[in-house]
């Protein structure tokens, strides 16, 4: 539970972290909320050479919008991001997600550019975002700025789009509109723990039936993915197709097993909570 | 004196209970001591073999390093039965987790850095970890524990199984599951020329004592352990554990005090755990349910230093009347930690077993399960024969029956529903030895008025210190606040350890004779002399005359569980445990032991559960992150109550215990709840959501 020995360095701003970062090379890493990093190194899971210390950086927490998206700094805290009204506003789906990450303490401590970037299956914000076509701004040297869709972004395990000397700085949203139901259900079976399986839904309603869906997964596999059959299968269908579409979770993952459950119930759950979550998005017949 | 209003059977409040929210009451790794070293254990990284090098030389040149102590230096010990206390004493590895070296260190976190890189060469031998029903090593231990028969028969089986209308024959498990107790083991030793102090986190003083003087060849008169406060050991505390004679190893080989304190990790492999079991259940009976057979066949695991065998069929050897009776327990040595006491070892995984199998039993006779166990009630001990000193079982069903709302059970499995949540009820019957333990105490008269009470009692954390001033408040007949309670101190002589719900059936014993005595010598002073009066008592005698009774307590255990249709996750929101459990001491300590008992109980049921990692032999969610013990959140509606039982054949009180029958029945009772909502039967814990989907 003690990390290994590691460089400590506070950076002010975004250019003096990309600085250290050079300057410490690929080893180093970025420490924003420090909630999954940390308990890493204390594992030994990860040694990283030195800690670039982002998380003071005022500048990279704000909830901002313009016509169409939330623009969220990459510093901004779970808990900011849960009590923002713009956000509450825009994209309900990602205030009502940030809620549920932790608990207080955590949520006052991580961040979502933190979330995002360690790109952990089993985090409850990359499965909400990726469901959101989100994008993200990555500054590199010089202040060169690259925006990577949701969709490109999820490599691996714990593997991102960001590169060796790149800082996630912003989260762009699209916002919902008023035709748009959401859910985001999370199972676990004790309170505060990583969900077993996790389901975004946003779906467009249409003359009562589903206009288009989208729906992602969390913990099935290396990394957040979007349910692409359950989707086209919803696309245009009415209520009852549901059940049957959702029957199609499953495929294309690739879940574990572990101490809390096997594969084969994480591809059950898949089902049963993807055919919850699109009911809820949808709402009340 | 005048006789006030008793106190006994009161709720009382814990007399220590503002020292414990306030911090002043120190648990054995808060003394102080001047020049205190800190030792930290280095643990084997095979479950096999032998140690070929430990680099001491260069874990001495790390900062702080006082010491490296490993077989090749370790100052040679006195042989004992437990063979996990003899540390450091040869290079062979019995299983992962062991202790192979101990670095001390000026601070805590030296110790931890140089044990962390002290590096240690193995020569791994192939490990056998995992218990299975057809081992090729499985074996009759001599006895099981503490020194019941390994086998019993009464009558013929098979013959009364061949007679039987109605026959049940399944396989039950329980996982292996650790004791976790708050508190980690902590012991911190110090010499004084040949006489040795240790401040220690034990359910017992007088035992780590005797075993600390056997360990290291001194006279008993020259060791004392002191355990003030201890916050919870469930069984793992129940005797020396590793930890205390490597820290008073240490402490002798430096000359100065040692502390050892082990991490929560640590715990997964060094202080015991619950064996996994696997238990065969065979009942045959007639179409009304009345038992013609009986027969129960367990396989459990002990380790390689240390024979331990759980009692896991005693639980079918007192519930149910039947002509013939079989209980069998088989063991295997496997290259894995020991496994020990923990939570009603015995009744708590044999009564899921039995309990199970009588729900079955009443499904197959399409008799109510509650009647069921009225039907078979015991008149005499099944197994032996021997009177009862008292059995409510019967009373408590009914109780139980009548406050959770049982008349109107529709025995129909899987047809109550709720939206999405099936709902199901169920009945356990539970069982725990009364017993009574040799124990001295003193209690002294003091000129100022106050009386107090020396007893080697321990509390960790059920009440026990203010249950005992209740008792002698009592027999003094003086008010609570003129009795001082001192207890966790090996110098007040012999006493049985906070074990085997045995802890206020043995103590207050000691205490009610010391101080009937204490009141007979103030008389026949007239009055309490300037010097003050002292009495002591032992019961060894006492305890010895008794007449050979089987002496139980029994309860009913009731659980409403809600179980999710499509995700088999599982609510528990009522539970009520009806308990006959002779004289109360402490209403309220008493309820929150009964209520925490049961809570172990929903644990069982539905979380706990170490996870043996075959390849690398080791438990591999050995932390709190991983292993999950029921919380606030898991546990919804306990209810708890009691029979007012008067048992004069018990002890003074007719005191019973209760430390442990809370566990008893209660993963059965829900378990049987989860048949009756969902029609399907669980019979391995704990019963996980996947496993509620796959039947």
């Amino acid at each position: 539970m003690i990390p290994a020995e590691f460089n400590y360095e506070v950076a002010d701003s975004v250019d003096h972290a990309l600085s250290l970062l050079a300057g410490y090379g690929p080893e180093a890493k970025l420490l924003a909320g420090g909630h999954s990093l940390i308990p890493m190194m204390k594992l030994r899971f990860a040694r990283p050479s030195a800690l670039v210390d982002i998380g003071r950086i005022a500048a990279l927490s704000y909830v901002e919008q313009d016509d169409g998206h939330i623009r969220i700094g990459a510093g901004t805290r779970h808990h900011d991001v849960h009590h923002s009204p713009l956000i509450e506003a825009g994209c309900p789906l990602l205030s009502f997600t940030a809620g549920l990450i932790g608990d207080p303490q955590v949520r006052h401590k991580g961040t979502i550019g933190g979330s995002v970037a360690h790109g952990d299956p089993a985090s409850d914000l990359p499965t909400v975002l990726l469901a959101l076509d989100a994008e993200f701004v990555l500054t590199g040297s010089g202040g060169a700025t690259r925006v990577v869709p949701a969709s490109d972004f999820f490599k691996g395990f714990f593997e991102t789009a960001i590169g060796p000397e790149e800082i996630l700085t912003e989260i762009r949203v699209p916002k919902l509109g008023a035709s748009s139901g959401w859910s985001y259900l999370k199972f676990s079976r004790r309170a505060q723990d990583w969900a077993i399986v996790g389901v975004a839904a946003i779906v467009e309603r249409s003359n009562g039936g589903i206009g288009s869906a989208r729906v992602a997964l969390t913990n099935m596999g290396a990394t957040p993915l979007r349910a692409s059959s359950v989707e086209q299968a919803l696309a245009g269908a009415e209520r009852d197709a549901i059940p049957a579409a959702a029957a199609m979770a499953p495929e294309g993952t690739s879940p574990t097993s572990d101490t809390n459950a096997g594969a084969n119930y994480r591809r059950h759950l898949a089902d049963v909570l993807v055919g919850r979550a699109v009911e809820e998005a949808l709402g009340g017949p | 004196m005048t006789t006030l209003s008793r106190t006994v059977g009161a709720p009382v409040n814990r007399v220590e209970g503002k020292a414990k929210v306030t911090g002043e009451a120190r648990y054995a790794a808060e003394f102080p001591l001047t020049r205190l070293a800190y030792g930290w254990v280095v643990q084997a990284t095979i479950a096999r073999g032998r140690v070929l090098s430990v680099e001491e030389e260069a874990g001495m040149r790390m900062p702080g390093v006082l010491a490296v102590i490993t077989h090749g230096n370790a100052p040679r010990l006195q042989v004992v039965d437990d063979g996990e206390l003899l540390v450091l004493q040869d290079e062979q590895v019995h299983y992962r987790g062991q202790t192979v070296a101990l670095v001390v260190a000026s601070t805590l976190e030296q110790a931890r850095a140089a044990a962390d890189a002290l590096r240690v060469s193995y020569a791994a031998e192939p490990h056998d970890v995992l218990l299975s029903a057809d081992h090729p090593r499985l074996y009759a231990p001599d006895h099981v524990n503490p020194n019941y028969p390994t086998d019993t028969l009464t009558g013929d089986v098979e013959a009364g199984m061949a007679r039987a209308e109605v026959t049940v024959d399944e396989t039950y498990s329980t996982p292996a599951e650790h004791n976790n107790p708050m508190e980690p083991h902590s012991s911190t030793a110090q010499w004084d020329g040949d006489r040795l102090t240790v401040y220690d986190s034990n359910q017992g003083a007088t035992r780590v004592h005797q075993q600390l003087a056997q360990v290291f060849g001194l006279d008993r008169s020259t060791v004392r352990v002191l355990s003030e406060h201890v916050g919870g050991g469930f069984g793992s505390k129940g005797s020396a554990r590793p930890q205390t004679v490597l820290a008073a190893m240490a402490a002798r080989m430096l000359d100065r005090p040692v502390r050892v304190t082990l991490s929560r990790q640590q715990q997964f492999s060094m202080v015991g755990y619950r064996t996994p079991t696997i238990q065969r259940v065979r009942l045959g009976a007639d179409r009304s349910g009345r038992l013609a057979a009986l027969d129960h066949e367990v396989f459990e695991q002990t380790s390689t230093l240390y024979e331990f065998a759980e009692q896991t069929a005693l639980f079918s050897r007192v519930m149910y009347a039947t002509p013939n009776l079989r209980t069998r327990h088989r063991l295997v040595a496997l290259d894995v930690p020991t496994p020990r006491w923990m939570r009603a070892p015995g009744e708590a995984p044999g009564s899921f077993a039995l309990e199970s199998a009588m729900d079955e039993l009443a499904e197959a006779c399409a008799v109510d399960p509650i009647e069921l166990r009225v039907r078979n009630d015991a008149a005499v001990e099944p197994e032996g024969g021997r009177p009862f000193s008292s059995r409510n079982l019967v009373a408590c069903l009914s109780e139980g029956a009548s406050r959770f709302g049982w008349a109107d059970r529709d025995p129909r499995p899987a047809t109550r529903r709720d939206g999405r949540w099936l709902i199901g009820t169920g009945v356990a019957a539970s069982t725990y030895p009364a017993r009574s333990a040799p124990s001295t105490a003193s209690v002294s008269a003091e000129a100022n008025g106050a009386f107090v009470v020396r007893v080697t009692a321990a509390d960790i954390g059920t009440g026990a210190r203010t249950a005992l001033t209740q008792v002698a408040a009592d027999e003094l007949g003086v008010p609570l606040e003129r009795v001082d309670v001192r207890i966790g101190d090996s110098d007040y002589g012999p006493a049985m350890i906070a074990g085997g719900s045995m802890g206020m059936a043995s103590w207050s014993w000691a205490v009610v004779k010391a101080c009937r005595q204490l009141r007979a010598d103030i008389d026949e002073h007239g009055g309490v002399p300037d010097g003050g009066l002292v009495a002591r008592a032992d019961t060894a005698d006492d305890i010895a005359a008794q007449a050979n009774l089987a002496r139980h307590g029994f309860g009913a255990q009731f659980a409403e569980v809600r179980v999710d249709v499509d995700t088999g996750e599982i609510r528990v929101p009522r539970l009520l445990g009806v308990f006959a459990v002779g004289r109360i001491i402490n209403a309220k300590t008493a309820r929150s032991q009964l209520i925490g008992g049961m809570t172990w109980g929903l644990s069982m049921a539905l979380f706990e559960e170490s996870v043996m990692d075959a390849e690398f032999g080791d438990y591999l969610n050995h932390d709190l992150a991983g292993y999950h013990v029921a919380a606030n959140a898991d546990v919804q509606g306990i209810d708890v109550s009691w029979l007012d039982e008067h048992d004069d054949q018990l002890n003074p009180l007719g005191v019973k215990g209760i430390g442990e029958i809370g566990i008893v029945g209660t993963a059965a009772a829900i378990a049987n709840a989860v048949y009756h909502a969902t029609g399907h039967r669980q019979r391995h814990l704990p019963i996980r959501p996947d496993r509620v989907l796959s039947p």
